[in-house]
């Protein structure tokens, strides 16, 4: 029927969270290194999504936008978690890398390595990483879920890359 | 070479790096068990949509379980905006089957079939408690009869708010189910309608009305304090409470609504007037 063409609609939300929901854990779990920080934030992504839904116009948007709510909430952990650790531990040391530093189960050492390179990455060259090389983004993608053109998203993956490349 | 080697090493060392297919899905049960909770707070209602070429033209339609909830005329107004509306209080789910019963009533109501219409109404998508008020006041004006804006307003409680019922028909969000093509100027004009005065005008003369080229209607005048009927130009109207009158197609429908016929006009002796 054509006029059921002539309208759209993204996809019932319950169908958004089964399509998305895993590539969004995976991509909190690498962006938070603390497991109960990514359950955390993972269902709050979603909970906003669900309030916001209504705002977005169509389905293609879908993955990006949820990336961007994604990112947006590992960023305002991050400040927390800063602003706490401060009060804490007044000495100045975040102690960010050592809990990225922390499992035992050490198979390989450069698994370790690697993640202790991409916890250091600047935040943006870290979220376009993980998009690019996990989550499957395009550079479009990517853009439109850290808010910036597309060539910037490119640049940033590949001045992470450069910096894993190097530091091996 | 040995660039592209080293960017396929880190690639894999990478992946490797990620968490693992057993980690990811016990996170997720985890996650699934507390999120149910909190979405049941605040779940939008779920609504079938679809569009429809219809005997009044292109139609969009959304029904929920409590009842319609969208009646859009495509070709006036703004679709995207309606879709927008409908989103923000529901959860719209593309599935024209669903609401196909609902054209077919439309189209035995309009080949003269007067219980065609069997649906139940929900007016969540209406703005505000007065167009509210309005709408549901305008529900018991029963099919072959019409009121005008003015009664209505009076009737809502507001008598000088004639304009604002205007509005509250204009902005109707389930045409043809909820009646505002039943609303008509004081002068039994037709006056205007959201799908254009053409629709009304079929509308109107499925329900029975005579309406001529000039967009007049004509019927017979019930006047629901005194219980009688009249015809339009019979001078005991003059004293009549405007606010009060209900317009019929015919003077059976009158008498069915429990009216007399006037003792000046005799609104049932054939189509002419005695001279008074």
């Amino acid at each position: 029927m054509g006029l059921n063409e002539s309208f759209r609609l993204p996809p019932p939300f319950a169908e958004a969270v089964q399509i998305h929901e895993r590539a969004i854990m995976r991509y909190l779990v690498r962006m938070t290194s603390d497991r109960d920080d990514a359950l955390d934030l993972f269902q709050e992504t979603w909970l906003r999504a669900y309030r916001a839904y209504p705002q977005l116009k169509s389905a293609d948007g879908l993955k990006p936008w949820l990336y961007r709510i994604a990112t947006n909430l590992c960023r305002n952990r991050a400040r927390d978690n800063l602003r706490r650790s401060r009060v804490l531990t007044p000495a100045g040391d975040t102690g960010d890398a050592d809990t990225v530093a922390a499992p035992a189960h050490a198979g390989w050492d450069g698994v370790i390595h690697i993640k202790r390179i991409v916890a250091k990455l600047p935040e943006k060259q870290r979220s376009a990483l993980v998009m690019r090389k996990f989550g499957g983004l395009d550079y479009g993608e990517i853009g439109a879920a850290l808010g910036c053109s597309n060539e910037s998203a490119r640049a940033s993956v590949f001045k992470a890359m450069k910096k894993l490349e190097t530091a091996k | 070479m040995k660039v592209v080697n080293s960017m396929r090493q880190l690639d894999r060392a990478l992946t490797d790096t990620g968490p693992s297919d057993a980690i990811v899905d016990g996170l997720l049960r985890k996650a699934h068990a507390q999120l149910e909770r909190k979405f049941a707070i605040m779940r939008r209602p779920e609504v079938a949509v679809g569009a429809f070429a219809s005997a009044l033209g292109p139609l969009m339609i959304a029904e929920g379980s409590r009842g319609l909830v969208l009646v859009h005329y495509m070709d006036c107004g703004d679709t995207d905006r309606q879709l927008e509306k409908l989103r923000q209080k529901f959860d719209p789910i593309k599935d024209p089957r669903a609401v196909e019963p609902v054209v077919r009533e439309i189209k035995r109501l309009l080949e003269g079939n007067t219980g065609a219409l069997t649906r139940k109404v929900d007016l969540s998508l209406v703005d505000s408690d007065f167009r509210r008020d309005a709408l549901q006041r305008l529900c018991e004006v029963p099919l072959g009869s019409v009121v005008t804006y003015q009664a209505l307003a009076a009737a809502t409680g507001a008598p000088n708010a004639q304009r604002a019922v205007g509005t509250a028909m204009a902005t109707n969000p389930i045409p043809v189910y909820v009646p505002c093509h039943r609303v008509v100027r004081s002068d039994c004009m037709v006056g205007n309608y959201g799908g254009g005065p053409g629709r009304k005008i079929k509308l109107l003369r499925a329900e029975g009305f005579e309406i001529d080229r000039g967009q007049r209607l004509h019927g017979v005048l019930g006047d629901r304090s005194t219980k009688y009927y009249c015809r339009p130009e019979c001078r005991s109207l003059q004293r009549a409470n405007r606010n009060k009158l209900l317009m019929f197609a015919d003077p059976a429908l009158a008498r069915r609504a429990g009216m007399r016929p006037c003792d000046l006009c005799r609104p049932d002796s054939g189509r002419e007037s005695p001279a008074n």
